[in-house]
């Protein structure tokens, strides 16, 4: 009887534990739901778009939703790519100074920043974060990948020009990447993903990858303004050729001014064209107002698909504050945050000393009055010998008088009897109605004069109304002027896409016709090759935009490389470009003073280190392989 | 009035009645001591006939049978059967120990005699009174290393639980595992993971498992300890017995964030100089918090019935809580049912449980942001503006006359203008068969259970709002839906060899389905839609033993293996294995203490035991997949938006988390138990702790990975005491004391060791975006503050960017911030009292926490001149400024890093008991009680005790008072 209680017992038991053990075990395997595994996300042949479209949009956007972030470690709306790239570019620099208390973002204009700086940290892992994008995308789509996913030939076909244009994209990425950091972790499609220690590659190594993957991948790229807007097409690969050569110097210690005039020559002749004008090219059409003909590549924005609060919705908030009537800049409200240092804003006012040194020589004929910046007394303003019996000055006066004396003496002074434009001995003081530049000219053989108002440079963008020139509370937003070049509007006026103001529809400009330009005269001067009237005329061109007419033209004369780096500035600013430019020049760290570099009011000289930022704290701990930058 | 009873519950419960002519018996119950015990169970035997006796341990019940016998039985004494007699006294004799009380653990049940682990039991007797509304509320401070963590004081959120630190892991979910009933609840859901569902009323009592050689059987969820709630049943051949309570709570603030009142405010800005500033200052005097804030009342009522017959019993119960917050437009509702039934067949071998409870929840949600603009409104300005803009609040306005978009809001205005209601159904229900094999002492256990839960909620912004100017006004829908399914069987087989062997065998196996999906939809006046669509799953398959030995119930010896298999890790690492061994010895057995008046219990227990932890916040970590992009965040090619596609970032190689704890204890008991308690020490190391990394640049798709990183140590020394201090007739006072002293650190992170890192930068502050306080550093405690050590004057003012150059490279960097201070506290001491006097109750809570730092981030954001005026607006500051002077915010600076060590009287409770109404067939108590009685601090926020350490934008708790009554018929 017992026995037959534990066998019954037992044989219940048995029955039971065994179906239970047996048949659950492929319970375990879970496939997701929302997200997709790596078959069921390729089985739409949409994806392989979709896939590029995130490549691109990884300088645009933050993740997957307005919320959600690819960068982890900061706040999803700072680790947007543009909005990085801007802080690392102008913050560091003379261009822009920022008043808010994120994390350790004061560090950068203070240029005392450390390894655990998350700004630098973020900019490194979204530069790495594309580079992953990028071999992921290459490895999805090889002819062993496609062939087994039974990919027809016409979609094959778009694949390889995305394959093309995604090593385009990787290339631009490691060339932020040695610009910023130096020697760097290299990483190809060759490697699997996993937690293992990738190598560190010196500049010139990573250097030499991008050269060859822009070359490789040249003759696969659309032509010249071929592709759809917002993808890289051959201008955008010569350009970043043009920019890695112009640069080589610094990154691998070997010039290389001819390639970059080679590969800038192959950019102007690329069928671009300057936009119609200067401001239109931050505005919310900036894609469609004209100034597409001069966009070699862009980081595509809009209010309503192409969200968060980085890119140009960054840019433009946090310019605005103060007085500043949020309206005009197409948006709900600013931030109070960006300015510009008075380095910046002198800029344009050491203008009138950089048109005059184009002149001439400087002579003993000079201006005198009540509107010249000594009165009725000398020193004068010394105007330039234009050519024989001729003389010309820009000069900033205050409205007055003015007469035209040799040699700081009455004995030989004209005047204007009867303002009827020509000069008499001794005549009449002549009348200058209000302040303003003034560009003036003189005749002595024909004795006759002219002086008019010269128009200015429209690129000088300033709101000074409640705002100081110079900053003592960096936190301060109305200390430090404010720059009004990025606004959410159209041409006409009307705010963008996002009625209510949030998000900016501006394009932001890469690579510009404008730049390769400026480059053009630089790699002239610095012997790369080109000529001086090419060089002086691409200038011109700008500085016709920039001022209306042809008064801000300069002579061969005035093309230096102080001028170039000056105009640069002046030509490109707030648009990322600044540090790298400044390094060039030298004129980054141990040379060039501004306020608050190195931390103190006034501005001091910092150590060369500060060329490089530093490998971030955290991935040199993640990494054994990595050697941090000298000096950090 | 007996009879109307009867028929009233009769007709409710549709069940009849049958009356008939019948003897009258009545009696006593009392113990050896005299005390006269309420409660005990008098029922006729054979039938479902009984009463229970009342609070003067009386009892009348009317027999058919006049040679019937009659038996009670109370929990923790002897049950007696004695013949029916008109007048019967009965004195309960103590079952040979008290220690025989049974304890459920997990798939099993034991005594505390038999237990060899840290296991603590705290039954409704002990539950603390007063307006709880939330169930963990019920055992904050009774039991050594459980820190409770009030909620906040929004109504109908739940506290934290935190088990021996809960710092078992770096991750965020250091949530222990509760289990209701047998059902192990989704430990993802929120900090006391669904006990917000569960009306405290139901609870019948918690155990906590502490130790790992009594958690090691729920294996790869319990590194963060295990509560088990049993709820409430009916017990057999019980008469139908009604218990209604109710009561009325009015809860109040206890104090105010220090901001400055409107003349200071007026005076700083006057001192600021800037003109522009000077010239938006108003007339009014405004207490901004005074204006969001109220008095809030709220009820809780509850009914249960309870039943029980010859092979069966229920019980059933309905709840209704309505409760206001503090913040105005704030409420919770909550309905409440359960059920319970038991069945037992075939010669009581065959038992079936059923339960089921449901809630239903409906919350009006203040806005959140209302509460920190009433820090930062100008107290000069009024609260209405008298135009009829933006729903007639006063707002600050652009030039244009349209709202300020960078502004705070007009608190009272954010309050009675935005909605935002919620409403969250949840069913928890299992059951349970249990079968007595023919063969003695072999058992089978089978458990089916569920948990579902919804959430539903609307809200909206609306156009005329200053808050909603700008997108012309918002609104949107949220939806949430978490269940899980479960299945445990399990077989026991006890046998008492010949004297002295005794086994007690258990062999079982589980499978758990978790699954959970969310949608948000969001429109904008302007047509701006947002949706998001996110579901998961994931499931866990274990089997597992236990195998207990005792030797001359001398000698007692646990192993327990458990073996978990998690889809939520590759078939590679998706198995973990976790044992478990004990041993324990009882020496007050032995025989030269057996005769011992003094000590009556003596018992050693030593244990190991390995847990995991499989809450890695990912489902498909292991796994690529790529993840779709929204529509607000396509990318554009000429004029198409194409949507993107992500790939994730994983570690195919992730595995389970691992801690290690060691544990000794001894309880003890004198004076025949009159003073009983315990004494521990535990050392939990855990390893590959799982958290999140950045892997190396280009090793993976994200910076970002969840993944096993390093080592953490807990240890910590739990002490408590209970005391039967008086035990007389008409007095009796019973005090429970316990202490817990806890360390952690942590001992290794990340693939190369540098104590010189800054660490994992975790603690996001308000005060600038993507700030963080704290870190994650190897050789320190969790959650430690990472900052800047502050230099002071000589009047002792702290000098504002003035800190010491801590590396002395001669800069003052971010590399001169020091580790300082952690939130942890190192010790926690409860105090519970319990007197009785005649008729009268007095009990009461007492909780300290020494050691814990708290940062006073509403200080250190606010407490500046800068923040005075800010785009075009002026704002208020918080009142350290005062003393600070600081013109700019210091978020770093040490002097925010405040010591929040706390005493608090959580609730007291004075109840009066009137027993002889209706010659105690009716039991009456009113109370009366206090919650948040006081607390001594010399912290300088608004409430030292903030879970994490950093006081933002904390909800007040209220101190309440209530009226209450319960009723048992």
């Amino acid at each position: 009887m017992l026995n037959n209680k534990i066998k019954f017992s037992l044989g219940i038991i048995t029955l039971v534990l065994t179906l239970m053990v047996s048949s659950c075990e492929d319970v375990l395997d879970k496939e997701p739901i929302t997200e997709l595994t790596s078959e069921q996300a390729f089985e739409n042949e949409e994806s392989y778009e979709q896939f590029m479209a995130k490549i691109y949009g990884g300088l645009a956007i933050n993740g997957q939703d307005l919320d959600d972030a690819d960068i982890q470690g900061i706040d999803g709306h700072f680790s947007n790519y543009v909005r990085l790239y801007y802080n690392l570019q102008e913050l560091s620099t003379d261009e822009a100074i920022i008043a808010w208390n994120d994390g350790t973002i004061h560090d950068l204009h203070n240029q005392v920043w450390t390894p655990a700086n998350e700004f630098i940290a973020a900019m490194y892992y979204r530069i790495y974060f594309q580079i992953g994008l990028v071999n992921q995308f290459l490895r999805e789509t090889t002819d062993d990948q496609l062939n087994s996913r039974g990919v027809d030939d016409a979609l094959k076909a778009k694949i390889a020009e995305f394959r093309a244009e995604a090593r385009f994209m990787r290339a631009l990425s490691y060339w932020h990447g040695i610009d910023f950091f130096g020697a760097i972790p290299f990483v190809t499609e060759d490697d699997v993903v996993g937690n293992f220690f990738p190598e560190q590659k010196s500049r010139t190594e990573v250097f030499n990858f991008i050269e060859s993957e822009l070359k490789e991948i040249e003759p696969q790229l659309k032509a010249p303004r071929g592709n759809e807007l917002g993808r890289a097409d051959k201008g955008a690969a010569w350009m970043l050729l043009a920019k890695l050569y112009i640069n080589a110097e610094v990154y691998t210690n070997t010039d290389r001014y001819a390639d970059a005039m080679t590969y800038i020559n192959n950019v102007i002749g690329g069928g671009y064209s300057l936009g119609p004008e200067y401001n239109y090219l931050f505005l919310a059409d900036n894609e469609s107002n004209g100034s597409q003909n001069e966009t070699i590549f862009s980081v595509r924005f809009d209010g309503i698909n192409i969200t968060g609060w980085g890119g140009t919705t960054y840019i433009t908030h946090a310019a605005v504050g103060g007085t500043m009537d949020p309206n005009i800049f197409g948006i709900d409200g600013g931030w109070g945050g960006l300015r510009t240092t008075s380095t910046f804003v002198e800029k344009f006012g050491a203008d009138v000393d950089a048109l005059n040194s184009g002149l001439g020589n400087q002579s003993d004929w000079g201006l005198v009055g009540s509107a010249t910046i000594n009165g009725w007394d000398s020193p004068d303003m010394e105007m330039y010998e234009t050519s024989t019996d001729n003389y010309a000055l820009y000069a900033d006066l205050v409205a007055g008088e003015i007469k035209f004396r040799f040699n700081e003496d009455w004995g030989v002074n004209y005047g204007d009897d009867g303002l009827d434009g020509t000069l008499d001995a001794g005549g009449a003081n002549i009348p200058v109605a209000e302040d303003g530049v003034y560009f003036i000219t003189m005749d002595l053989g024909s004795l006759t004069y002219t002086i008019s108002p010269f128009s200015g440079d429209k690129r000088e963008m300033f709101h000074t109304d409640g705002q100081s020139l110079e900053i003592e509370n960096p936190f301060d937003f109305s200390q430090g002027y404010a720059i009004t070049k990025w606004r959410n509007v159209d041409v006409n006026g009307n705010r963008g896409v996002d009625g209510s103001g949030t998000f900016c529809d501006i394009d932001f400009p890469v690579f510009r016709l404008a730049d390769a330009y400026l480059m053009y005269a630089e790699v002239f001067l610095r012997g790369g090759g080109g000529d001086a009237g090419t060089a002086v005329g691409y200038i011109n061109m700008i500085r016709e935009r920039s001022y209306g007419n042809t008064g801000g033209n300069i002579n061969p004369g005035a093309l230096t490389e102080e001028f170039i780096l000056a105009e640069r500035s002046r030509e490109l600013y707030w648009e990322s470009h600044r540090r790298t430019d400044l390094i060039r020049f030298n004129q980054f760290s141990e040379n060039g003073v501004w306020p608050w570099k190195g931390g103190i009011i006034q501005g001091q000289t910092t150590s060369d280190i500060r060329d490089l930022y530093p490998i971030p704290a955290a991935d040199i701990i993640a990494n054994p392989n990595l050697t941090q930058n000298a000096g950090y | 009035m007996k009879q109307i009873r009867q028929l009233v519950l009769g007709i409710l419960f549709l069940i009849p009645l049958v009356m008939s002519a019948q003897d009258i018996i009545k009696g006593k119950v009392i113990d050896a001591t005299g005390m006269e015990l309420p409660g005990v169970s008098v029922v006729v035997k054979g039938t479902d006939k009984g009463t229970a006796t009342d609070f003067d341990g009386k009892f009348e019940l009317s027999i058919d049978d006049a040679n019937a016998i009659i038996t009670f039985s109370f929990i923790g004494y002897e049950q007696q059967e004695v013949a029916a007699s008109a007048e019967m006294n009965i004195v309960m004799e103590e079952s040979s120990e008290s220690l025989d009380e049974v304890i459920i653990i997990g798939y099993g049940q034991t005594t505390k005699k038999d237990a060899t682990g840290s296991v603590e039991k705290v039954s409704v007797e002990e539950f603390n009174g007063g307006a709880i509304l939330s169930p963990e509320q019920l055992i904050a401070g009774k039991t050594a290393g459980v820190n409770v963590i009030p909620a906040s004081g929004k109504p109908g959120s739940t506290g934290t639980i935190k088990i021996r630190g809960g710092n078992s892991s770096l991750s965020a979910n250091n949530n222990p595992l509760v289990v209701i009933d047998g059902v192990p609840m989704d430990q993802e859901d929120d900090n006391a993971p669904g006990l917000s569902t569960v009306n405290p009323n139901d609870i019948e009592s918690f155990v906590i498992l502490k130790d790992a050689s009594a958690t090691a059987i729920y294996g790869s969820r319990a590194s963060a300890g295990v509560i088990l709630i049993t709820t409430k049943t009916g017990h057999r051949n019980a008469p139908l017995r009604a218990e209604f309570n109710s009561y009325l709570s009015v809860g109040n603030r206890e104090n105010q964030v220090d901001v400055l009142n409107a003349e200071q405010f007026a005076a700083a800005v006057q001192s600021t100089g800037i003109d522009s500033a000077i010239s938006l200052l108003g007339s009014d005097n405004t207490n901004w918090q005074d204006e969001i804030y109220r008095t809030a009342y709220g009820t809780d009522n509850n009914l249960t019935l309870t039943q029980g017959f010859e092979n069966s019993s229920f019980r059933a119960s309905l709840g209704y809580t309505y409760q206001e917050g503090l913040v105005k437009t704030d409420d919770f509702k909550r309905k409440s049912g359960s059920l319970n039934y038991r069945h037992r067949l075939f010669d009581d071998t065959f038992k079936i449980d059923f339960n089921i409870r449901g809630t239903v929840s409906e919350n009006n949600n203040a806005d959140d942001g209302a509460r920190g603009n009433a820090l930062t409104m100008d107290p000069t300005q009024p609260v209405y503006s008298g135009s009829t803009l933006y729903g007639g609040y006063w707002e600050w306005l652009d030039a244009d006359g349209t709202p300020n978009a960078q502004s705070p809001n007009n608190p009272v205005g954010v309050l009675n203008q935005n909605n935002s209601f919620g409403s969250t159904e949840r069913y928890i229900g299992n059951l349970k068969l249990d079968y007595d094999f023919p063969l003695e002492g072999l058992k089978a256990n089978l458990n089916l259970g569920f948990d579902y839960g919804e959430t539903n909620g609307y809200w909206d912004v609306p156009a005329t709002s200053a808050s909603g100017f700008d997108e012309k006004g918002t609104s949107g829908t949220w939806n949430n839906l978490r269940r899980s399914t479960l299945a445990d069987f399990y077989v026991n087989y006890v046998h008492e060899f010949e004297q002295p062997h005794k086994i007690d065998i258990m062999l079982g196996t589980s499978y758990q389905d978790f699954y959970r999906e969310n949608q948000t939809y969001q429109i904008s006046g302007l047509g701006a839609v947002r949706e998001t669509e996110f579901a998961t799953t994931n499931s866990l398959l274990s089997y597992f033993t236990r195998l207990n030995y005792a030797y001359d119930n001398r000698y007692l010896v646990t192993f327990t293996y458990r073996r978990d298999g998690s889809s939520r890790f590759s078939p590679e690492n998706r198995w973990g294995n976790f044992f478990s061994g004990a041993v324990a010895w009882s020496i007050a057995d032995e025989d030269f203490l057996r005769d011992s008046q003094t000590i009556s219990t003596l018992k050693l227990r030593i244990g190991y035991g390995e847990t995991g932890q499989q809450e890695i916040g990912s489902d498909f970590g292991y796994l690529p997949v790529y993840t779709p992009g929204q529509n607000n965040v396509r990318y554009q090619f000429g004029n198409r938006f194409i949507n993107t596609l992500r790939p994730e970032g994983y570690d195919s190689e992730i595995k389970w988390e691992e801690s290690a704890t060691s544990n000794i204890g001894i309880d003890y008991g004198f004076l025949n138990d009159r003073i009983t308690g315990s004494l521990e020490y535990y050392i939990r190391k855990t390893t590959d702790v799982l958290s999140t990394v950045s892997p190396p640049a280009g090793s993976n798709l994200s910076n970002s990975l969840f993944t096993n990183i390093g080592d953490l140590e807990n240890s910590g020394i739990e002490f408590s005491v209970n005391a039967d201090i008086f035990q007389k007739e008409n007095f009796v006072w019973n005090v429970n004391f316990n202490a817990t002293y806890l360390q952690n650190e942590i001992t290794k992170l990340n693939a190369v060791e540098d104590p010189e890192s800054p660490g994992l930068a975790v603690g996001g502050i308000r005060g600038g975006v993507g700030n963080n306080i704290q870190t994650q550093q190897v050789g320190q405690a969790q959650f430690s503050y990472l900052v800047y050590k502050q230099v002071y004057d000589s009047d002792g003012n702290p000098l504002q960017g003035v800190y010491e150059d801590l590396n002395g490279d001669g800069q003052w960097t971010d590399l001169d911030k020091r580790i300082y201070k952690n939130p942890n506290p190192d010790y926690l001491l409860g105090l519970s009292s319990y007197m009785n006097y005649k008729n009268w109750d007095l009990n009461f809570v007492l909780r300290a926490s020494l050691g814990n730092y708290t940062y006073n981030n509403i200080a250190s954001s606010e407490g500046n001149s800068t923040s005075l005026h800010f785009n075009g607006t002026n704002r208020n500051i918080h009142d350290s400024y005062l003393d600070t002077g600081f013109g700019e915010v210091q978020l770093w600076s040490d002097y925010y890093i405040q010591d929040a060590s706390f005493l608090k009287m959580d609730n007291a409770v004075l109840g009066y008991n009137f027993n002889e109404l209706k010659d105690g067939e009716v039991i009456l108590r009113i109370y009366t009680s206090v919650q948040n009685a006081f607390t001594v601090t010399d912290y300088e926020g608004l409430d030292p005790e903030i879970s994490g350490g950093i006081d933002n934008n904390f909800y007040p708790r209220p101190r309440t008072f209530l009226l209450g009554f319960n009723i048992n018929f």
